[in-house]
């Protein structure tokens, strides 16, 4: 009965238009009231125990690394030297699009920023270049996704925090299938755009982008290497990553003044206000069921319907997609990840292996109507129909979910680095 | 009316300072501390701590710049289930009911915060008391619910602008623009 009380109540604030700030505070509140102790109080302590965690430093330090170098012409930069680096290659700028966006994304950690940066160069650039509009639309919003699995990644980290992960593996874990996505987006972009007509290989023209721009290509070296390396934790990386990118911005490139970096700063702080709330609500309902034994409770539920982990890890992909169709990445994690992570290590999946399972899927969702960011991202930014966009990744969803399934069921593909 | 609007107008300033502040000394903080322990093998004492209260000063203030830029997440699917015309009776209720929380949340956090006072908490590393850090909370809130409270009751000070779907979306310098658009 109780149940359906808050239910209907969640199902009510919906319809009133609530943030999932407020309808976390209800759902916490209410669980505590009606099945706990019956003191609210212990939000308010759990809140705070929440926020009070070292880990979560990194979470605004990576997000202002990456806002800092996302204003600069780091974009335009690095799409000069992949586009001078893949000229030769058949379909060599749909391929050095694919590229861009995953080394921009490594920089500045966001899909839709990526798919911004890097498509308000290449998008007129591959329709002039004679690439249908299809393709360019779909091949965009396709390896804008890569923003969340190529580390650094705020998804990741948030996994991290909500699972008790370490987030250093978790980024380790990333490469592999960020690697393999990006390998199936650009065999892809090869073989439709196989007759295009190449441009000859200009050595002098590649030497001098990459001196332009070997300062944005090294910093996933200086973040990745150093956690690879075992120099930096993941809050010491986040704080280099924002060291080398005003360096960098300020000195090097001279992209950005300091009344830029103070914009910066505050819109950085401005998302840690709408982020940070809703982490911590999200824990303090972790820290509750924890409490109440619910995630054993209901590994004694699903124990009983799956019996070995392909199936676990099947219903998983299908539950995660469907997610992904509704939901904010950020949110599903917050909410869905400490329900699943107990069920994933009863059928003894490895928790890294499943956050990057879980982010992997989840990242599909930024490409799936109604409400796949990507595409109302791409629909505004290049002022395109929603339907033409929505038809134009579908190519790229059916390598994304090939990409899924080498994912799940190839654990070594996101755990050589971590072993 | 326009009381409330200079009342926003300075807790908003009040904030973006505030917030500026704390995110400063957090960031600095933890690269001093990072680059002294790699150079020196030493870090800095208690500068984790102090960045994580800066980091928790940041958050917590940021919540009403949050609510300025309409950047706290909202599902929307179900925006278009009501009639259009209900919109502004919905959007009232809305900001009402977020106030309404904010309201209780607050009051809750109060007496939490009287509680670490009386039990004389302190901190780990610094030995200071973790009170006076709490009290951000209820502060914040009651901020909140007044802000809230505002908007639902004269939508015209209602900052004018879409509602933030996903966490990735940054609308670049959209703080910078709330002021100017409101209405």
């Amino acid at each position: 009965m109780s149940a359906l009380v808050l239910s209907s109540s969640l199902v009510l604030m919906l319809l009133l238009r609530q943030r999932i700030v407020i309808m976390l505070m209800l759902a916490a509140g209410f669980s505590y009231l009606v099945w706990g102790d019956g003191k609210l109080g212990y939000v308010v302590l759990d809140t705070w125990a929440a926020a009070d965690q070292e880990v979560l430093l990194s979470i605004p330090l990576f997000i202002l690394a990456g806002n800092i170098m996302s204003r600069g012409s780091i974009a335009r930069r690095l799409i000069a030297i992949m586009r001078e680096a893949m000229n030769p290659i058949p379909g060599g700028l749909a391929i050095a699009t694919v590229l861009s966006c995953a080394f921009f994304a490594a920089i500045s950690g966001s899909s839709t920023v990526t798919l911004i940066a890097v498509g308000s160069v290449m998008y007129p650039a591959l329709i002039d270049a004679g690439y249908s509009k299809k393709f360019a639309l779909g091949a965009l919003c396709a390896a804008g996704t890569l923003g969340i699995i190529v580390p650094p990644s705020i998804p990741l980290i948030l996994y991290g925090v909500m699972t008790e992960t370490s987030i250093a593996d978790l980024f380790k874990a990333g490469i592999g299938p960020a690697i393999l996505l990006t390998s199936l987006f650009v065999i892809y972009s090869m073989a439709v755009n196989w007759s295009k007509e190449r441009a000859p290989f200009n050595f002098s023209a590649l030497i001098d982008a990459l001196k332009n721009g070997i300062f944005a290509l090294f910093m996933p070296v200086v973040i990745l290497g150093g956690i690879y390396a075992g120099w930096f934790t993941a809050t010491e990386s986040a704080a280099v990553a924002v060291f080398y990118a005003v360096l960098v911005e300020l000195l090097v490139h001279r992209d950005m003044t300091l009344a830029e970096l103070k914009d910066t700063s505050l819109e950085t702080a401005t998302m840690m206000g709408s982020l940070f709330p809703l982490l911590m609500m999200a824990l303090s309902i972790n820290t509750f069921m924890a409490y109440e034994q619910i995630p054993a409770a209901l590994v004694g539920w699903m124990t009983e319907l799956v019996s070995d982990p392909v199936s676990f890890l099947l219903i998983t992909m299908v539950l995660l997609l469907a997610v992904g169709c509704f939901m904010d990445i950020g949110s599903a994690i917050l909410i869905i990840s400490p329900l699943l992570m107990p069920l994933a290590l009863s059928q003894g999946v490895d928790p890294v292996h499943f956050g990057v399972i879980m982010i992997t899927n989840l990242e599909i969702g930024y490409l799936t109507p109604p409400l796949g960011l990507n595409l109302i991202v791409a629909m505004t930014a290049f002022k395109e129909d929603f339907w033409l966009i929505a038809k134009s990744v579908l190519p790229f969803l059916v390598l994304m979910i090939i990409g899924l399934l080498i994912v799940t069921f190839t654990p070594s593909l996101s755990l050589f680095l971590v072993k | 009316m326009e009381f409330a609007r200079t009342f926003l107008k300075i807790v908003s300033k009040a904030e973006r300072t505030i917030t500026l502040l704390a995110f400063a000394v957090m960031t600095l903080v933890i690269i001093a501390d990072v680059f002294s322990r790699k150079l020196t093998g030493v870090g800095i004492a208690g500068a984790p701590r102090i960045g994580v209260f800066a980091m928790i000063a940041t958050a917590f203030v940021s919540f009403g710049l949050a609510s300025d830029a309409r950047r706290h997440l909202r599902p929307k699917f179900a925006d278009t289930w009501f009639p259009e015309h209900w919109d502004g009776a919905i959007t009232r209720i809305q900001e009402l009911l977020t106030a309404a929380f904010c309201l209780v949340f607050a009051i809750v956090a109060v007496g939490v915060v009287r509680e670490t006072y009386e039990l004389g908490e302190a901190t780990r590393m610094l030995r200071i008391p973790v009170w006076p850090m709490q009290a951000i909370i209820p502060l914040v809130f009651f901020v909140a619910a007044i802000r809230h409270s505002i908007f639902g009751l004269i939508p015209e000070l209602r900052p004018v602008l879409e509602d933030a779907e996903g966490l990735d979306a940054i609308p670049s310098g959209a703080s910078e623009d709330t002021e100017g658009e409101k209405a």
